[in-house]
């Protein structure tokens, strides 16, 4: 068989150098060429990762028993010689940036694997990449601002297994740096300045929305083949909004990924949700970075250990109760000063100090009662308004504190006392703090242009631009207290997952939407991809005009030549639409995603059927 | 040293009058002609249901047996106490109070067999195996601890006793009279850590119907013409307790079928705009999908309604129709002028203090357009006022509609443990498991139409509507195990929870049999669920795509796991081997998992730790033999050997507020301890001083 010379560039010898040239024979396999090649570069080194990338056909030469006539590879060809795995940015739904080795060569859905490898994400298939928003200032300048944490020295032998050493995976365990990339991912970041919330790109309508979902990365091709180069970035995102058996004890980073993903969700109102679900995501924003402060690491305690805590705390705090007092102003209209005792989970009080030991004027019984603040700190008001539920009906009373840090203690009280704890429960102390760092939030936002002190969190990071606008700072503060009430006992996880379940219930949670062409109509709709269902609505009213089931979908079928998608349900129903927002690809692998995720089930646990997948999301690339 | 000692005898001595003082009164006859504050002696508590006072004679006597055999060994048990106290703590010979409370009874082994008390004693009550454990131990060793630890384990064991006592006379009981369809009653006594589920158990026992899911316990208003149906996951004293005393509220126990209706016919609720024949026809492999989205997921759903609902306009005796949205987060209506986008509804109510009840005859109360009406309010208040917010719909399906939807947002996933837990009851109690069970879909018959097909993965460019052989060759097992309800758990495995119902619905998409698409693991009946596959296995390799491993092969014994990846860390609990069966996200409410399949009485959660002692027992306990089902069971012992480390296993028990845990605070405890009792002591002083002063 004829010699012939094959060019190709080995990116090892730099891009100035010129393609080497080796002689080949036509029945001369990939395996083969890519020896002759290593010989000829003279340079010692392990090549093991290293593979042929055909730049005409925008494909990689990964099957080295093939020969080059198979190949269809002749002398006009002009390879590249380069590794699979290269080092890429990758945008975390906490905005840092990652820098890590990704693989070039696979498909993406590989590729993701691998990365959710490396950060310890449990449940890949629910995560993407997708390309980021086109950026409006200057690349340097974005460059220079974003810190990035390097993870590409990480061995990617090493994260094979997902031991634990210290609570972190072990090649997280190498080096302090990594250690901190470690907390960066596990831990949600401390709330976004106001400004950062309201000068980032929002969706403002469906259709807007449609257009993110153009830029999801095809699962079935690799980074390569769709333009993505070395050191380029990439946004990773949760894409299939069917989170299974989150279990904090082993998804520390993927609730915490969750969470911002949520969180962001919420505040550039990705999702529509009403005033009172704003301040309760709020108030749990709010509970969540106060509790990532200061419990870092949160360790589950024993239930036994915290009662047998409680029991010796009792004492303590009953003491300090009783002579706690309470005056009500006499100055004030409308007021009246009495004293105030705290027992067990009701108030009692009496006309005076000295009769505090007779029968009191009245008893208050606090458990189910509502608890509201009414505070405003420059005008050293600090009332608690009690909302006190009563056969006739609810009894309204306000307790008038004289200070801060009274107010602080009672509050706490109350609060507990309205969901049956006493004092003695070890909450208490904490719930004190809570309050307090409401009231300095209050302190350095409401009225003074005091810079935040470094706990103090402005509560207008805390909602979406339009509350930003329609409230105060101070008013708003007073309204996520008043939704805190509800969760100031949860723990760090607990919140964090109230966050998420508040998230997930909200009507328009997981849809993922796409204007398409139904067949026979003359306007663009917007069809709307859920977990478990398919909705068509209409562009103009805005309205649901149909739904469309998973489980009543006999088939589906993509025409890749004219780009339809084509769906029957039961009962003769068919339905065909275009794409009109994004490739049809991509809503191919949105149904075959979803179908594909409601076929996991606990027997198999973590095992991932990555064959399944691809040949539910595949489309024509999985023939 | 010694002024702590005398204290403690007479704190012990006062406390036992007082837990003598408590057994009488628990005494229907008494109860009948003291104040009810008498019967609960708890502090702070005001309130007693007024029926107790129209107790009939028939009742007491059915009530007076129940008591009187916890009354009997009650008696026995201070018998016991008081003797073991009158010992002379210097004897070594003789020191069955440190003896009788550690749970590990091994611990001192002075104990004199001569004195073991009945099987109704603290030590069943605390849980240590019966005495026969400790008989055999060998009294000879009682010499070696000096005298300093000996009378410190006095101390330390008094204050334990006098804590417990303390607790149990703080349990908050009260005797109420449930009412019958058929015109009778049953009076029974409920304490403050029973739920209505442990109540209904109770009844079940006490009239032998069918244990059917639909049993309920509800209360009616008559004063407000309304009524609410417990969830069994309540507590049932506490409601009552905010019963007026002159209350003319009821309690019945009866079938409702509303109870559940939701997990037998999701669609009804979750689809209910769909046409009716459709709902109607539905498979019930759709109905468990539903169930599954809805209610197995990381949240749960509520339904989501919407519609033109009439309000009662405060003070006025007007009613305005608004349009109403219910959402998790509570009802919102649209102003009038407004879109109804999530942004401009305003909110009505959230669910957080109020509770949901059906409202009747509210067209002649209050000139209500309809007669479907309900009411949301605190449960405390028990008279018309401003804050009872009133609605009306326009039929009686919307009503339901509207009513199940709160409960769900209200309660969420307590609500549907609820219904396993029935549906448990059902199938391990009664023939009639098999009504209930075909009516939650787990019919175990394949769908027999074709359905959604993988076949889309292998069309070609082109060709679009020619279907093709399905992509995955893997038979899908037959569901029918997956399907069946949890049968009762096995004796081996009692205290594994079953198979929760959850499971049964992670189907995927029906597809055609040509394509059956998911690998099923078809081991399910041979191996506990749960445990097995949670292990946080190594991620799947990564270097090679194809080809992927066939179903995995489920061993038959969870401890044949791959071995070269490291176990996850253990569950807080600490067990030795698994990590909890399921993530606490969904954890099926604590009693269920202990609830073996032969008696019906409510376990404690086990003690996560031998050095603590589970929940004391009530102050009255039955006796073992006891038939016809006398009140609050006692708690037995945590799981017997064998299983006792898988009961660990399963779901860690939460903190029970009910039942703070003072056991365990033994030797250390000695300092804080008697500041503390003295505060205790304080508390209980007024209350005896209270009850002597009305002698």
């Amino acid at each position: 068989m004829a010699d012939w010379d094959l060019s190709v560039t080995v990116e090892e010898l730099g891009s100035e150098a010129p393609a080497l040239s080796i002689s080949v024979t036509s029945d001369l396999h990939i395996g083969g060429v890519i020896l002759k090649l290593v010989e000829k570069t003279q340079i010692k080194r392990d090549w093991s990762d290293h593979a042929l990338w055909w730049e005409q056909k925008q494909q990689w030469l990964l099957r080295t028993s093939w020969t080059l006539e198979k190949c269809e590879i002749h002398a006009d060809a002009s390879l590249v010689f380069m590794p699979q795995h290269k080092p890429l940015r990758l945008g975390l739904p906490n905005g840092a940036t990652v820098r890590l080795q990704a693989c070039f060569s696979g498909p993406v859905f590989r590729t993701l694997l691998g990365i959710c490898r490396i950060l310890n994400i449990r449940h890949p298939e629910e995560l993407s990449l997708l390309r980021p928003l086109e950026e409006k200032k200057k690349k340097k300048e974005r460059d220079a601002l974003d810190e990035v944490y390097d993870l590409t020295e990480v061995p990617l032998a090493s994260v094979s297994q997902a031991c634990l050493y210290n609570g972190m995976p072990a090649h997280f365990a190498d080096s302090p740096q990594t250690e901190a990339v470690y907390r960066m991912l596990s831990v949600p970041q401390p709330a976004p300045a106001p400004e950062l919330i309201s000068k980032q790109y929002r969706a403002a309508s469906v259709v807007d929305k449609a257009h993110i979902n153009s830029r999801w990365l095809d699962s079935s091709r690799s980074l390569l083949q769709q333009g993505v180069q070395e050191n380029g970035r990439l946004w990773l995102r949760f894409k299939y909004s069917t989170f299974y058996n989150l279990e904090p004890l082993y998804d520390a980073v993927r609730l915490a990924q969750l969470y911002e993903q949520a969180r962001w969700a919420v505040l550039l109102e990705d999702v529509d949700c009403t005033e009172e679900e704003m301040m309760l995501f709020g108030a749990l924003q709010y509970h969540i970075s106060k509790r990532s402060l200061s419990e870092p690491q949160t360790v589950t305690s024993n239930a036994a250990m915290d009662d047998l805590e409680t029991a010796l705390l009792s004492l303590e705090v009953k003491l300090d109760g009783d002579s706690s007092r309470k005056p009500k102003r006499l100055t004030l209209k409308g007021y009246k000063q009495y004293w105030f005792k705290f027992q067990d989970t009701g108030i009692s009080y009496f006309k005076s100090k000295e009769e505090s030991v007779g029968e009191p004027i009245q008893q208050i019984h606090l458990k189910g009662c509502e608890v509201a603040p009414d505070v405003n700190v420059a005008g050293q008001k600090f009332l608690i308004r009690l909302l006190i539920p009563a056969p006739e009906g609810m009894t309204e009373v306000y307790l008038r504190c004289e200070n801060e840090e009274q107010y602080a203690h009672w509050m706490a009280a109350c609060r507990l006392a309205s969901t049956g704890r006493s004092l003695a429960d070890s909450s208490f102390q904490s719930e004190i703090q809570s309050i307090r760092s409401f009231l300095a939030m209050q302190k350095t936002h409401g009225n003074s242009s005091v810079p935040a002190a470094d706990d103090a969190i402005n509560p207008h990071s805390l909602v979406s631009p339009r509350y930003q606008k329609k409230y105060k700072a101070k008013q708003l503060t007073q309204r996520i207290l008043e939704a805190y009430q509800n969760v100031a006992q949860l723990s760090w996880n607990d919140a964090l997952l109230r966050f998420l379940q508040i998230w997930q219930a909200l009507p328009d949670f997981g849809l993922s939407y796409v204007v398409v062409r139904f067949k026979g109509s003359r306007k663009d709709e917007v069809l709307g991809i859920a977990p478990n269902r398919l909705i068509r609505i209409d562009l103009g009213v805005g309205d649901v005009v149909r739904t469309w089931r998973y489980n009543n979908m006999r088939q589906w079928n993509v025409n890749w030549d004219i780009r339809q998608v084509a769906i029957e349900f039961d009962g003769n129903v068919n339905i065909a639409f275009s794409c009109v927002t994004a490739d049809c690809k991509i809503v191919h692998e949105f149904i075959g995603g979803y179908i594909f995720m409601s076929t996991r089930t606990k027997e198999q646990g973590d095992a991932l059927n990555q064959e399944l997948f691809h040949k539910l999301t595949g489309g024509h690339e999985a023939l | 040293m010694d002024d702590i000692d005398a204290m403690f005898s007479d704190l012990l001595g006062e406390m036992d009058l007082l837990t003598q003082s408590l057994g009488v009164e628990n005494e229907p006859p008494n109860a009948i002609t003291s104040p009810p504050e008498e019967v609960n002696l708890s502090p702070g508590f005001t309130d007693l249901n007024e029926s107790l006072y129209e107790l009939e004679d028939n009742d007491l006597d059915v009530l007076m047996a129940d008591l009187m055999a916890d009354l009997n060994a009650t008696e026995l048990k201070l018998a016991v106490d008081i003797e073991n106290l009158k010992v002379p703590p210097s004897s070594s010979a003789s020191q069955p109070p440190p003896a009788t409370l550690p749970p590990a009874p091994q611990g001192l082994s002075s104990y004199d067999a001569s004195i073991l008390p009945s099987p109704v004693s603290l030590q069943g009550d605390v849980g240590t195996p019966s005495p026969s454990h400790q008989s055999p131990l060998p009294p000879p060793q009682h010499a070696k601890p000096s005298m300093e630890e000996i009378e410190a384990q006095i101390k330390a064991d008094k204050i334990k006793m006098a804590l417990e006592k303390l607790k149990e006379a703080k349990v908050k009981k009260l005797v109420v009279k449930v009412l019958i369809k058929d015109g009778s009653s049953k009076t029974l006594m409920v304490d403050e850590r029973q739920n209505v589920r442990d109540v209904l158990d109770n009844l079940f026992e006490k009239t032998h119907c069918d244990c059917n899911v639909d049993w309920s316990l509800y209360e009616t208003n008559p004063d407000l013409n309304l009524e609410r149906g417990f969830e069994d996951h309540e507590n049932l004293v506490e409601p009552l307790s905010g019963w007026t005393r002159d209350s003319e509220n009821k309690l019945h126990f009866d079938e409702r079928e509303d109870k559940y209706e939701v997990f037998k016919n999701p669609q009804n609720y979750y689809l209910w705009k769909k046409d009716k024949q459709t709902l109607k026809d539905m498979r019930d492999k759709d109905k468990e999908l539903l169930i599954e989205e809805n209610f197995c997921g990381t949240s749960i759903k509520v339904p989501d309604l919407e519609g033109a609902l009439y309000l009662r306009e405060d003070g006025k005796k007007s009613w305005k129709q608004k349009l109403f949205l219910l959402r998790a987060s509570g009802i919102y209506y649209a102003p009038k002028g407004k879109s109804k986008t999530s942004r401009d509804l305003v909110c009505f109510v959230q669910f957080d203090n109020v509770n949901v009840y059906y409202a009747k005859d509210l067209k002649s109360k209050y000139k209500a357009p309809t007669d479907y009406c309900f009411v949301l309010k605190h449960p405390q208040i028990q008279k018309d006022s401003q804050y009872i917010k009133y609605l009306c719909c326009d039929d009686p399906w919307t009503l339901n509609l509207w009513v199940t939807g709160i409960r769900i947002a209200k309660y969420g996933a307590a609500f549907y443990n609820n219904y396993k837990t029935a549906v448990k009851k059902t199938s391990s109690g009664s023939a009639w498991a098999n009504r209930i069970t075909s009516s939650t879909g787990s019919s175990p018959s394949p769908a027999p139409s074709p359905s959604l097909s993988a076949k889309h993965a292998s069309q070609a460019n082109g060709h679009a509507t020619k279907p093709q052989p399905g992509p995955v060759s893997q038979v899908r097992t037959d569901r029918a195990n997956n399907y069946s309800l949890p049968p009762p758990p096995p004796l081996t495995h009692s205290s594994l929870p079953p198979p929760p119902p959850m499971q049964t619905s992670s189907l995927p998409p029906r597809l055609p049999p040509q394509a059956r698409l998911p690998p099923k693991p078809a081991c399910r009946g041979k191996q506990p669920p749960g445990p097995l596959p949670s292990p946080l296995p190594p991620p799947p390799p990564m270097d090679s795509l194809p080809p992927p491993p066939p179903p995995p092969p489920f061993p038959d014994d969870a401890t044949e796991a791959p071995p070269d990846f490291l176990p996850p860390p253990p569950p807080m609990t600490s067990g030795p081997a698994s990590p909890p069966v399921r993530p606490p996200v969904v954890a099926p409410p604590p009693r269920a998992s202990f609830r073996g399949g032969s008696r019906n009485q409510s376990l404690p959660p086990p003690p996560p730790d031998p050095e603590f002692l589970p929940p004391p027992p009530p102050p009255i306990s039955i006796s073992s033999g006891g038939g016809g089902g006398a009140p609050p069971p006692p708690p037995p012992p945590p799981p017997s050997p064998p299983s006792g480390s898988s009961g660990r296993k399963t779901a860690p028990p939460p903190p029970r507020r009910t039942t703070p845990v003072l056991a365990g605070r033994g030797g250390g405890g000695g300092g804080g301890g008697d500041g503390e009792e003295g505060n205790f002591m304080s508390e209980l002083m007024k209350a005896m001083n209270k009850k002597r002063g009305e002698d």
